[in-house]
């Protein structure tokens, strides 16, 4: 066939093989090193077997207490979205669309900076503590380094990713559903439980499901506040193996494998879950739902979201702040002696403006190269008619079921392996968040080009314009606003990003969320405020630049 | 052999298309030739549009061959299949497919850009096309901000502003209301005949494919049903698909009555023994047929004429008022026939009257 080998084939051909490889050739790594039981050095590998994973099973506590906290977070963060979803999408509370938008603002402010801000306010030392003593307590009022305190903070952060999946089902819920139960004699309570509960429930199971996922290979808030109380989750017991001398990579890789295999299993069941939902948007119409009116109750409830904000976001900020302008940590006011010295050292001293330079310009370059990449493999999965284009779209939803550090993990191990110098290299950190962000970047940039008509490109090829003068003449610009919000979502994850990057950076490339990790650990709480508040106005900064430019908040899923 | 001296433009043969399992277009075959306008008309799914973004290139085909001034552009035996760039065919699509993000101008120059036409030939082609299409002073306005009816007139100037040969049109006029679309087509006629474009058009409006086409290919469910001029179609339809899509028609089935038809005529006799006489149009019958008659032919008087063939006494069972006619339904027989006379004549429910059909009008299908 004259067309079978042209341009579009062959572009067509060669990213996929490239996404494939980014996102198989690390996990065939991870399973390899799990599985060898002979010298970790020779390789290929001598004998294959299941020993490393008795390491796991003579350490049931680890396994416990992930089980225990996740359970626990994802509690919470259901109770917490169900909570907010039902009051912003099913009440007439004052102020409902702003206060929806604020929703996403804990991604924003991140695991790690709230998991810091906790720590700093809830310590046996912290703010609320001092506070309590000072007004006569006698014994500490909180304690954020157990299990409930890191599963409380985890569930801060993942409530609002709760929010989004059961507000988006409640909001698809056609009216006349309740109506008609209300016109047959059923009052406002019987409606809701025999038919508002019923059709929602699957999407409230389906969030169980995923933040339950989701909090199994969560890192920062474990390490921040689990740690120093030598209290480790699977995650933490990953990266301690791996930092120590001799780093035990089987145990690791090992460890990584089950909680991978755990997370896929449970991303299979929501994937099930999901589909047999949606019966709820059958007629696929958007609905304005009916508001039920709550009378003098729309300010508690109004009070409740509000609170949550605070909890979340607006008072880690303050303490974060007010302890990054200190000199010691105190709440006694006469103790307090202010200083701009911490933003200074974070700005003067090398290995952090390192990280922070580094931290931009591998910001910078994920945000371009991701951009080029998830377009063409949006228009390859969602517009051309390629062989293989559903296969494609599997491998590019595939990192959400891997938990960032195990992924870390086995970029570490397939890398090291290389005569290629890439390991510690901003190159290999840039290769692990293009795949990591993967779903991100091709949800956002597909969420746009599936409303544009495809009748519109095809006139310009019907007018002669090749299959690349198409693309640039008339698909990218009609893109632009998708591509835009892209180009912002990417360089947001990428400054936040810790889990992936942990493992992965070394003595010449640090970057800032491993940056603000090793601060705390070695440098006082005020240092490690004043960095993970520059973090943050980074993130905001550019969340502000995508707001202007794009007009809204984009919503995101996950850590 | 020139493409001036081809005969046909366009050769579809023994084209196949499936969509996954199932085969939407099943081995259709027609030509089209030079400067006409041919339509393909049918229902929803019945594969004419298929057929059309296979010429376009659009669509990948299964089997068959297509070719475009004499030229192969599909073949599935040659293994030639030329991308829709480079095939010389333009076309107006249903939405328009307007690029909201340029000017008009940009829009109808788009074709002459990509053939690197000269800035003073774009400019004159440019307003040359609006100007046929009347919307000469639009030029700089932003796509973005044109009515229905005005965005279906750039896409319009676009399709022939570099002067094409051959144009296909998908549904151009559907999202029109009625009488826009009426407008247009005769708009759309004037140019293609003016300019002696060959037009392949799709549509499912009847009444659009009677206007406006040289030859119409009614389609169902991926076959040819019958292609003729609209008057071969609509006094001869050949099948109860056709007789019934293009027009109203009833059906008269009876039994072969050789002894009893007249010179030149073909006579049925129905299951409650009246005799019709109908012509054959050279139609082939067996021992049983059936006759298509348009509900517009048969006349209704209050006393019963001198004619002898084709008068029956009927009764009149309901009279529905549509403003430019009037549907009678009569009782004939054991059937009921559906007639539409003009609103001048009157004739109550429960009336009795008689019906005389010319045999001309009655139209022995194909069996």
């Amino acid at each position: 066939m004259e067309s079978r080998f042209n341009t579009q084939t062959l572009i067509t051909w060669v990213v996929m093989v490239l996404c494939a490889g980014l996102v198989l050739y690390p996990l065939v790594f991870l399973v390899q090193v799990a599985l060898n039981t002979g010298d970790a050095q020779t390789w290929p590998p001598a004998q294959y077997g299941l020993d490393n994973f008795d390491g796991l099973l003579r350490a049931p506590k680890v396994l416990l207490n992930t089980l225990h906290v996740a359970a626990l977070a994802t509690g919470m963060a259901v109770l917490i979205g169900f909570s907010m979803a039902w009051i912003l999408s099913r009440t007439d509370v004052p102020g409902r669309r702003t206060l929806e938008s604020l929703m996403s603002l804990p991604y924003y402010v991140t695991p790690l900076v709230g998991a810091l801000a906790w720590s700093a306010l809830g310590s046996p030392r912290g703010i609320i503590n001092q506070l309590w003593y000072a007004l006569g307590g006698t014994q500490a009022l909180v304690h954020i380094n157990s299990p409930e305190g890191i599963a409380w903070v985890m569930a801060l952060f993942e409530g609002s990713v709760a929010f989004v999946m059961i507000s988006a089902a409640m909001k698809s819920m056609d009216p006349a559903l309740e109506e008609s139960s209300q016109v047959l004699g059923a009052g406002k309570l019987e409606t809701m439980l025999r038919v508002t509960l019923p059709l929602v429930a699957p999407a409230v199971v389906g969030a169980v499901i995923f933040v339950f996922a989701e909090m199994l290979g969560s890192f920062s808030a474990a390490a921040i506040l689990g740690m120093p109380e030598r209290f480790f989750v699977v995650t933490t017991a990953i990266w301690t193996l791996v930092v120590r001398f001799p780093p035990d990579f089987p145990l690791a890789a090992a460890m990584g494998l089950s909680l991978f295999g755990v997370m896929l299993a449970m991303m299979y069941l929501y994937r099930r879950v999901m589909h047999s939902a949606t019966y709820v948007t059958i007629t696929g119409k958007a609905f304005r739902p009916r508001l039920i009116q709550m009378g003098w109750r729309r300010w508690p409830l109004f009070g409740v979201c509000v609170a949550y904000l605070c909890v979340a976001v607006f008072l880690p900020m303050l303490a974060l702040g007010y302890v990054s302008l200190l000199k010691f940590a105190t709440v006694i006011p006469k103790d307090i002696a202010w200083t701009l010295d911490n933003y200074r050292t974070a700005f003067d001293l090398g290995p952090i403006r390192e990280a922070l330079g580094t931290s931009l310009t591998l910001g910078l370059l994920t945000a371009t190269s991701g951009m080029v990449l998830m377009g063409l493999l949006s228009w390859i999965i969602y517009r051309s008619h390629t062989r293989g284009a559903g296969w494609l779209e599997y491998i590019v939803m595939f990192p959400q079921s891997v938990p960032r550090l195990v992924f870390g993990l086995g970029l570490l191990l397939s890398w090291v392996v290389m005569p290629i110098p890439v390991y510690g290299t901003i190159w290999l950190l840039l290769v692990g968040y293009l795949t990591v962000f993967l779903p991100l970047g091709v949800r956002t940039i597909s969420g746009v080009m599936v409303q544009l008509d495809k009748s519109v490109e095809e006139c310009a090829r019907v007018c002669g314009a090749s299959w690349l003068y198409q693309l640039w003449t008339v698909t990218m610009p009609l893109l632009r606003p998708g591509l835009i919000a892209a180009w912002v979502l990417l360089f947001i994850a990428s400054v936040r990003e810790v889990g992936t990057s942990v493992l992965l950076i070394g003595p010449r490339t640090k970057v800032i969320g491993p940056a603000i990790i090793a601060s705390w650990e070695s440098s006082g709480l005020q240092l490690t405020a004043a960095m993970a508040l520059i973090q943050v106005s980074i993130v905001f900064a550019a969340l502000l630049v995508l707001l202007i430019v794009a007009g809204r908040m984009v919503r995101i899923e996950g850590e | 052999m020139t493409e001036q001296t081809v005969e046909n433009h366009i050769e579809v043969e023994d084209l196949v298309v499936h969509y996954g399992a199932v085969m939407a277009v099943k081995q259709v075959s027609f030509a089209v030739r030079r400067g006409e306008h041919l339509t393909l008309l049918g229902p929803s799914g019945c594969g004419k549009t298929t057929t059309l973004r296979a010429i376009a290139g659009l669509e990948q085909p299964s089997a068959g061959d297509i070719r475009i001034g004499g030229q192969v552009v599909y073949s599935s035996t040659l293994r030639v299949n030329v991308p829709t760039e480079k095939r010389g065919v333009s076309m107006v699509f249903q939405s328009y497919a307007i690029w909201p993000h340029m000017t008009v101008f940009n829009n109808v120059a788009y074709g002459l850009r990509v053939r690197r036409k000269s800035k003073k030939e774009i400019e004159e082609k440019v307003h040359w096309a609006l100007d046929l299409v009347r919307l000469g002073d639009l030029a700089q306005r932003s796509a973005a901000k044109l009515s229905g009816g005005q965005q279906q007139r750039v896409a319009l100037a676009r399709s022939f502003a570099f002067s094409p040969t051959v144009i296909l049109f998908d549904e151009p006029l559907s999202n029109l209301d009625a009488k826009l679309r009426a407008e247009m087509r005769l708009e759309i006629k004037e140019l293609q005949y003016r300019l002696g474009i060959t037009s392949v058009y799709v549509t499912h409006d009847q009444e659009e494919a009677l206007a406006i086409s040289d030859r119409v290919i009614v389609m169902n469910t991926g076959i040819i049903e019958q292609i003729g001029t609209p008057g071969d179609i609509y006094d001869r339809p050949r099948s109860v698909f056709v007789a019934d899509f293009v027009g109203a028609a009833n059906l008269i089935r009876g039994t072969l009555r050789r002894d009893l038809a007249p010179p030149g005529l073909i006579t049925l006799e129905t299951a409650t023994g009246a005799i019709v006489h109908g012509c054959d149009n050279g139609r082939s019958v067996g021992t049983a047929g059936a006759f298509s008659v348009r509900t517009v032919y048969p006349w209704l008087r209050p006393e019963r004429p001198p004619e002898a063939r084709n008068i029956w006494k009927v009764r009149i069972n309901r009279r529905v008022f549509l403003g430019d006619f009037v549907q009678y339904l009569v009782a004939w027989g054991d059937e009921q026939l559906v007639i539409r006379r003009p609103p001048t004549e009157r004739f109550d429910e429960g009336a009795t009257v008689y019906m005389g059909i010319a045999p001309e009008h009655c139209v022995l299908l194909e069996s």
